[in-house]
């Protein structure tokens, strides 16, 4: 009989194959052909039938406007559209191999933060010419640029910005929206003052979510990418985590709180303010008991530093890029269809309350009726800017290095201008990736 | 041997008033400490219980209740809300029926095949000697070193170039990449347990080495076989990044089929998902039950050896 035991040789041994193994491992990865399309720009462009890719597809709300919108394409067009779909959180990552493995055509849909790394990869169409005739607006054409190059048609434009609720602030004697952040802070006081567990401003403070500090960086002066440089670490981004920290201790926001709380305390009467996309009214207001919460849902512009700065939002939206090769001309041009064809835009509209990107599509009169989303539009969506970091394929991990710096300050184990420094380099490190 | 007897033994004084009392007081003291001993046992387990229980309830109470409920916040330890209508909703849902499916046919193949293969490759490096077999042993162990997600990419790829993407046996070889070299360690143990006297019997009786295998040894190690099968089958059947990856939306298996119906961009319906959870649980639950008996003596044979 043997016995089974590893030795000490037998141990060095093994992780000497594991390396080995490890490394062929790779090599047999980088040398195996890039998969079924393994030719880039493979297959017929002129093919009627294509994929259409995007996370909705899963989704119970969205999936049967979409399937909707691709029906009455296959049945006018008679042509056959394959959908394709992959949770959201895995959907960068499933894209990028399925992409850069040959395995993805036709159309696909892409949250515009990840445009840029999809656009590195070389396979995705220059639609310059096409854009042109859409009619987006030009904050919703910008989103799907990358590099100077119009990769992505914009399917549905908004942003991340400030939601607040008018009962309470109306309960706490509070006029009108505060405008700086000195009025801010003088609101949040008298919030708190209401008591009853009310969280005044229920902002992220959970890593998750802590990116929601870069437009208040930015308001207090920070570019956090400026002229190849990471500006994260300079006095105006050491201001605004000191400020942050500031509302923490004063408990006018709460420690550990995602976006999935902040919504829950909103919907409970519990918060005042808090951050979220356009898209946050519908999400909110259907898990909350209180059915007169829509009504009081009210897009407030994010308090600037002193009278006259330009408020800071982040641009949040959707677009169709398409990839080179197979049905790459119908794809085309059911991705301008989707995004620019009134009717379809409006039916969207309606099923998801989800902005179009066009002026025609924003002036219809089943988009311009919702207050909501003209406000929203007007206060928020202007003035937005994309991330300047999502041109780099390392944008989760910069917002992640910068949360738990930021989160570090919270609870107090780093001094503001200690942990911004820090989270500079570290940002600074993997810009250059 | 011992020869005392009660004669023997030095006369016992009677034990005075006070020494009686102190031993009642030791034989007290005793007692009691046992009973705090006792008590401090059932803490203790009563709070392991809970901490391995709580998981278990916060599924069944999330199931249970209705979304509005779920969020909240603070969140409630005993649901208030309940319905069965999360639970109904599932028979419904056909997509989640053919995960399902999916689910148990790519785990039993997996399981199978890996423990046909395991039992071969156990045998072979327990009961033969060759060149190259320690060596081959260890690299059977290393492959499990391997970050899965650099395995991933090349069989992807591999895959890929071969047109076996989206098929069950895609995923079927993948699954088995990371259960078979534990199955084959497993299996191996348990063959070093089958004594060679036992091997040369059956030689003189005339059975093949084949023979002898499958008609002798086979049998003496089916409680381990089925372990490994066991382990094999949850392994496949929890797998969720493997099973996103290699097949689409008809052949993909349960995990990555519930994260797609139920966790969405900005909504998770919680209560669906945990009653989907619960449902997609039983097979595991009902596999474990039948077969925990084998499951406790596979994993442990060989690891004594006679």
């Amino acid at each position: 009989m043997t016995t089974s035991g590893i030795s000490r040789r037998g141990a060095l041994r093994m992780f000497g194959i594991g390396a080995l193994g490890a490394a062929g491992a790779g090599v047999l990865g980088a040398c195996a052909p890039s998969g079924a399309g393994s030719t880039a720009d493979s297959g017929d462009p002129k093919s009627k039938n294509f994929d259409f890719t995007s996370w909705s597809l899963n989704e119970e709300a969205a999936k049967p406007a979409i399937e909707k919108i691709i029906k009455a394409w296959e049945k006018a067009e008679k042509s056959k559209i394959r959908a394709v779909s992959y949770p959201y959180n895995e959907y960068l990552s499933q894209l990028t191999l399925k992409l850069g493995g040959g395995e993805t055509t036709g159309a696909v849909h892409l949250d515009i933060a990840w445009l840029a790394a999809m656009a590195q990869m070389g396979r995705l169409a220059d639609l310059g010419s096409v854009a042109g005739k859409g009619g987006y607006t030009d904050v919703a054409l910008k989103s799907g640029v990358y590099d100077g190059t119009q990769y992505g048609l914009p399917w549905n434009t908004g942003s991340i910005g400030v939601i607040a609720n008018a009962k309470l602030l109306e309960k706490a004697g509070i006029k009108k929206h505060p405008t700086t952040v000195e009025e801010f802070e003088d609101a949040l006081r008298e919030l708190k003052g209401l008591g009853g567990g009310v969280v005044p401003y229920a902002a992220a403070t959970k890593v998750a979510q802590l990116k929601d500090i870069f437009p208040w960086m930015q308001t207090f002066g920070c570019t956090l990418y400026d002229g190849g440089k990471v500006t994260i670490g300079d006095d105006a981004s050491v201001d605004a985590v000191t400020w942050y920290k500031k509302l923490h201790d004063q408990k006018l926001i709460a420690a550990d709180v995602d976006r999935f709380d902040a919504r829950a305390l909103f919907g409970q009467g519990k918060a005042a303010f808090y951050d979220d996309a356009i898209i946050g009214k519908g999400v909110t207001s259907a898990q909350s008991k209180d059915t007169t919460l829509a009504d009081a849902m009210q897009p407030m512009e994010r308090p600037v530093l002193k009278a006259g700065d330009t408020p800071r939002a982040l641009l949040w939206g959707g677009v169709i890029a398409i990839v080179k090769g197979k049905g790459q001309d119908a794809a085309t041009e059911f991705a301008l269809h989707t995004t620019t064809d009134r009717a379809t835009t409006s039916a969207y509209f309606a099923a998801r309350a989800l902005p179009p990107s066009t002026t025609a599509g924003l002036a219809a009169p089943e988009v311009a009726k919702d207050t909501f989303t003209t406000e929203w539009t007007e206060k928020i969506t202007k003035t937005a800017s994309g991330s300047p970091f999502w041109q780099f394929a390392q944008s989760a991990q910069i917002d992640e290095v910068v949360a738990k710096q930021v989160q570090a300050v919270l609870v107090g184990k780093a001094k503001p201008k200690d942990a911004m420094r820090k989270a500079g380099e570290e940002v600074t490190a993997l810009t250059k990736r | 041997m011992t020869s005392t007897t009660s004669t023997a033994l030095p006369a016992v004084e009677r034990p005075q008033p006070s020494t009686a009392r102190a031993g009642r007081g030791t034989r007290r003291r005793m007692r009691k400490d046992l009973l705090r001993s006792r008590i401090a046992a059932w803490c203790a387990v009563a709070v392991i219980g809970a901490f391995g229980l709580l998981p278990v309830y916060w599924l069944l109470a999330t199931a249970l209740s209705t979304p509005e409920s779920v969020f909240q916040f603070p969140p409630k330890l005993v649901p208030t809300d309940l319905t069965l209508g999360n639970f109904t909703a599932l028979a419904e849902n056909d997509q989640l029926i053919k995960y399902m499916v999916n689910s148990l046919i790519v785990a039993s193949i997996t399981a199978v095949l890996s423990v046909v293969v395991a039992t071969y490759m156990g045998y072979s490096f327990s009961k033969f000697r060759y060149r190259g077999r320690r060596s081959l042993m260890h690299l059977v162990l290393a492959s499990q070193m391997f970050p899965q997600a650099l395995l991933l990419v090349t069989l992807y790829a591999v895959f890929s170039s071969f047109g076996l993407l989206n098929t069950y046996t895609a995923l079927v070889l993948s699954f088995t990449t990371f259960t078979m070299p534990l199955c084959v360690w497993m299996l191996k143990g348990i063959f070093d347990t089958v004594p060679d006297a036992l091997l040369e019997a059956a030689s003189i009786d005339g059975a093949s080495r084949w023979r002898t295998l499958h008609s002798i040894v086979a049998p003496l190690a089916a409680p381990g076989m089925i372990a490994a099968g066991l382990f094999a089958f949850v392994r496949g059947w929890n797998d969720f990044i493997f099973a996103l990856t290699l097949a689409d939306k008809e052949k993909q298996t349960l995990p990555p089929g519930l994260v797609s119906t139920y966790i969405g961009e900005f909504q998770t319906a919680w209560p669906q998902l945990m009653a989907a959870s619960l449902v997609v649980s039983v097979p595991v639950v009902v596999a474990f039950m039948f077969l925990q008996r084998y499951l406790v003596g596979g994993m442990t044979a060989g690891s004594v050896k006679s």
